[in-house]
C-alpha cells in the first residue's frame, strides 16, 4: 500500500498511466477478446431466454380460463397483455392481466397477481371469466414454501378448489372438509401458505370484480 | 517446481485424494445449496465443470505472459466471462433448472476451487496437463455433490432425480432438503470419509 | 408507514429468518473457518458487514445508472452513437457478474487502504480478514439479490431504491456476524468435549451448523406475521 502512495507522488501522473496500459495490455486484449464472445452470447441467446420468460406465463392461459389449446382451430385463440392500474389508498396497484380472445370474442382473463407467502412471495396467476363473476382457474407461477408442506399449494388437487368459485362471495380457509360456497379447504400442516393464497385471490377480485374490461387496461404497443 | 504432478496425477488426484470438497474444503457454497436434489447437483457440476476446464485451458495457454501482479484480476475476468456464459445457455436451453439454481450459478464465479486450481496448476502447467486437472477435479466435485444430494434426495422425498423408489410408506424426512439436512448430511459424510482416511493412512 | 414496514422486513428477514449463512449458505467458508474464536468471529463480521454495505450501495448505484436496459447513463453515453430510440434499449446486463467481483474487489482493496491509513485501531480489529474478503459469496450473493429486485422488475413501483438495498446489504452482513458470532462461541466450549477423531474440524461444525439452522427455521413465517400485524398488506 505504501508503494502506491509513494508512486502518486513521483513523475508525471500521464507516464505513469502509459506504464501501466503496456503492463496491462494483456488484460485489455483478453478483455476485448471476451467481450466479443460475451455480444456474440447475448446476440443468440437473449431472444431465447425472452421467449421462456413469456412462456411460462403464456403456456399457463388457456387452461386456465378452461381452453384445451389441442382442440382449438389454430389461430383462433388471441393473448393480448397489458397493464391494469387500480387506486390503492393513495397509491396505484398494478396488475399485469392477459386478455384471452377466442374467435375475436372475450374468452376470459388471465391475472397475475403476488403476495407474501409463509416463507417468502407467492406470484400466482388466476383465470377469470369475461365477466369477471367467477374463478376459472389458478396457477401457482412461484412459491418458496416449504416443501413437503406448504409447497402443496402449487399441487393441482389443491388448486382445483377455486374453479368455479364466484367473485360474489369472499373466500376463507376451512379446516377439515371444504363447506360453503366459499369455502377452501386448507392444505394439512399448512394453513397459513393457503390462507396467504386465499388473501392473494380475495385482494385480487376485490380490485379487479366489476372494473377490468377491455377499455380500462392498457395494452402493450398502443394498438387495440 | 522440479517435480510437478503429470496429467494422469492431476486426474487421479482430483477425484478422491485431493477430492476438492471433502479433502480439500472448497466450493462449499454450492455443495451446500444446490444439493436437494441429483439433478441441481448435476446441473451445477456440469456449470462448474465448463467454467474450470475453460479458464484452466485459457490460463495455461497464456501462463508465460502472466504478469505476477495482475494474475488474479486475469483469473477473475475469465472465470466471470464464462460463468456469464454458463448461466444465459442455462437460462436458454434449462429455463426451469436455471430458475431453481437461481444465483448459484452466479456464484460460481467465487467458487474457490476455480481460483485455485487457475493457481495452483493451470497458471504453471501444460495445456494438457491443465485439462486433465480440470476434468479430475470437476469428477472428484462432482461425485461429492452426487453423494450428498442422493442421501437428502431419498430421505427428503423418498426419490432419486425425481423418481420414487422407496415404498410409499416412507415417511419424507422433509428436514432433510431444507437447509439443515445440507449441514448434517455433509458433516456426517465428511465424517466418514476422515474415518475411512485415516484408517487406510494408519494402515498403511 | 408502508415503506418503514418494507424497511423492517426486508432488515428482519435478511438477518434472521432468510439468513444469509443457515439459510443460503453463502460464507460458509469462513463459517467454518474463522469461527474458532469469537474476538475473530466478530472481527470477520465486522469486516463482511462493512464491506457487504459498500459494495449494495455501489452494485445498485452502478445497475440503475449504467447496466440496466435504459439506465440514464449508457442511454446518455449511446446517445451520441445512436439514435434515440436504439440508446433507449442498450442492455448491458451480461457484464452485470464482471462489473460486480470487479467492483467488490476494488471495494475491498479501497476500504483496507483506508481503514488501515486513518482507522488503525479498527484495521488491527479487523483489517486482516479483509484480504479474505473478495471470494466471500455473501458479498457478490448480496449484489445479486439487489439485481433480482431491480431489473426485470415488472411493476416499477416494486422495484428497490438505494433504501431497500443497503438495508438489505448491511443487515446480510448483520445475519452473517450473528451465525459466525454463535458459531464461535459454541466452539470455544467445544475445545473442553471429546470429539470423536473424524468429527474434528469443520465436520462437528457442519453438524452444529445444521442444528442452528433447524433453530433459525422456528423463523419461518415471522415476517408474514409482522406484515400482517404492522398492516403493510
Amino acid at each position: 500500500m505504501e508503494t502506491v502512495l509513494d508512486d502518486n507522488r513521483s513523475g508525471p501522473s500521464g507516464q505513469r498511466i502509459g506504464g501501466n496500459l503496456a503492463r496491462a495490455w494483456l488484460v485489455l486484449v483478453l478483455a476485448l477478446v471476451l467481450g466479443a464472445a460475451l455480444a456474440a452470447v447475448q446476440v443468440h441467446l437473449s431472444p431465447i431466454i425472452a421467449a421462456n420468460k413469456r412462456n411460462e406465463t403464456l403456456r399457463q392461459i388457456p387452461a386456465l380460463v378452461g381452453l384445451e389449446p389441442a382442440t382449438l382451430k389454430p389461430g383462433s385463440l388471441e393473448i393480448r397483455s397489458g397493464v391494469f392500474e387500480v387506486p390503492a389508498n393513495g397509491t396505484a396497484r398494478f396488475y399485469r392481466v392477459f386478455m384471452v380472445r377466442l374467435e375475436g370474442r372475450l374468452a376470459g382473463w388471465v391475472v397475475k397477481t403476488a403476495g407474501q407467502g409463509y416463507a417468502d412471495r407467492i406470484e400466482v396467476l388466476i383465470g377469470f371469466d369475461p365477466g369477471v363473476t367467477a374463478i376459472t382457474g389458478l396457477f401457482i407461477l412461484e412459491q418458496k414454501e416449504t416443501p413437503g408442506l406448504g409447497a402443496k399449494i402449487a399441487l393441482p388437487s389443491w388448486r382445483r378448489q377455486f374453479v368455479g368459485k364466484k367473485t360474489a362471495t369472499r373466500l376463507t380457509v376451512v379446516k377439515g372438509r371444504s363447506a360453503g360456497a366459499g369455502g377452501i379447504d386448507a392444505v394439512s400442516g399448512a394453513t397459513i401458505s393457503s390462507r396467504s393464497v386465499v388473501r392473494i385471490v380475495n385482494r385480487t377480485v376485490h380490485d379487479l370484480a366489476g372494473r377490468l374490461t377491455p377499455e380500462a387496461v392498457r395494452f402493450a404497443g398502443g394498438e387495440s | 517446481m522440479a517435480d510437478q504432478p503429470t496429467a494422469t496425477e492431476r486426474f487421479v488426484q482430483g477425484i478422491l485424494p485431493e477430492n476438492p470438497v471433502y479433502r480439500q474444503l472448497l466450493g462449499l457454497c454450492s455443495t451446500l445449496a444446490v444439493t436437494n436434489g441429483l439433478k441441481p447437483a448435476l446441473t451445477m457440476a456440469g456449470a462448474v465443470g465448463f467454467v474450470l476446464l475453460s479458464a484452466n485451458v485459457i490460463i495455461s495457454l497464456i501462463r508465460n505472459l502472466l504478469k505476477p501482479h495482475l494474475r488474479i484480476v486475469v483469473f477473475t475476468l475469465i472465470i466471470a466471462a464464462f460463468v456469464t456464459m454458463v448461466d444465459r445457455f442455462l437460462a436458454a436451453y434449462m429455463y426451469s433448472m436455471s430458475k431453481a439454481l437461481g444465483p448459484y450459478i452466479p456464484l460460481i464465479i467465487v467458487n474457490c476451487i476455480i481460483i485455485c486450481r487457475c493457481e495452483v496448476c493451470a497458471s504453471r502447467q501444460s495445456v494438457f496437463t491443465a485439462a486433465a486437472d480440470a476434468v479430475g477435479q470437476t469428477a472428484g466435485f462432482a461425485l461429492a455433490l452426487v453423494s450428498i444430494a442422493a442421501v437428502r434426495e431419498l430421505l427428503g422425498t423418498g426419490a432419486l432425480a425425481g423418481v420414487r423408489v422407496l415404498p410409499a410408506a416412507w415417511p419424507d424426512w422433509v428436514v432433510m432438503v431444507l437447509p439443515p439436512g445440507a449441514f448434517l448430511t455433509f458433516g456426517l459424510l465428511l465424517a466418514l470419509v476422515n474415518w475411512v482416511a485415516a484408517r487406510r493412512g494408519g494402515g498403511g | 408507514m408502508g415503506y418503514a414496514v418494507d424497511i423492517f422486513l426486508i432488515a428482519v428477514s435478511a438477518a434472521l429468518i432468510n439468513n444469509f449463512v443457515l439459510y443460503y449458505f453463502v460464507g460458509i467458508c469462513p463459517f467454518i473457518g474463522v469461527s474458532r474464536r469469537v474476538e475473530m468471529a466478530l472481527g470477520m463480521g465486522g469486516a463482511v458487514t462493512f464491506v457487504i454495505s459498500i459494495a449494495s450501495f455501489l452494485s445498485w448505484t452502478i445497475t440503475t445508472l449504467v447496466l440496466m436496459p435504459g439506465a440514464p447513463l449508457t442511454r446518455w453515453a449511446a446517445g451520441f452513437f445512436l439514435p434515440p430510440e436504439a440508446a433507449a434499449a442498450v442492455d448491458l446486463t451480461i457484464l452485470t457478474y464482471i462489473v460486480y467481483i470487479f467492483v467488490i474487489a476494488s471495494s475491498v482493496q479501497f476500504v483496507e487502504m483506508y481503514v488501515r491509513r486513518f482507522y488503525p485501531p479498527l484495521y488491527k480489529s479487523f483489517g486482516v480478514f479483509l484480504p479474505l474478503i473478495t471470494t466471500n459469496c455473501a458479498i457478490l450473493f448480496a449484489c445479486l439479490v439487489i439485481m433480482g429486485h431491480v431489473v426485470g422488475v415488472e411493476n416499477p413501483a416494486e422495484a428497490w431504491d438505494l433504501g431497500k438495498a443497503l438495508t438489505l446489504g448491511f443487515f446480510g452482513g448483520v445475519g452473517f456476524t450473528i451465525a459466525i458470532v454463535i458459531m464461535a462461541g459454541i466452539r470455544e466450549e467445544l475445545e473442553l468435549c471429546d470429539v470423536p477423531e473424524p468429527f474434528k474440524g469443520a465436520a462437528i461444525t457442519l453438524i452444529i451448523g445444521g442444528i442452528l439452522a433447524m433453530a433459525f427455521m422456528g423463523f419461518t413465517g415471522v415476517d408474514s406475521g409482522l406484515r400482517a400485524a404492522l398492516g403493510g398488506g
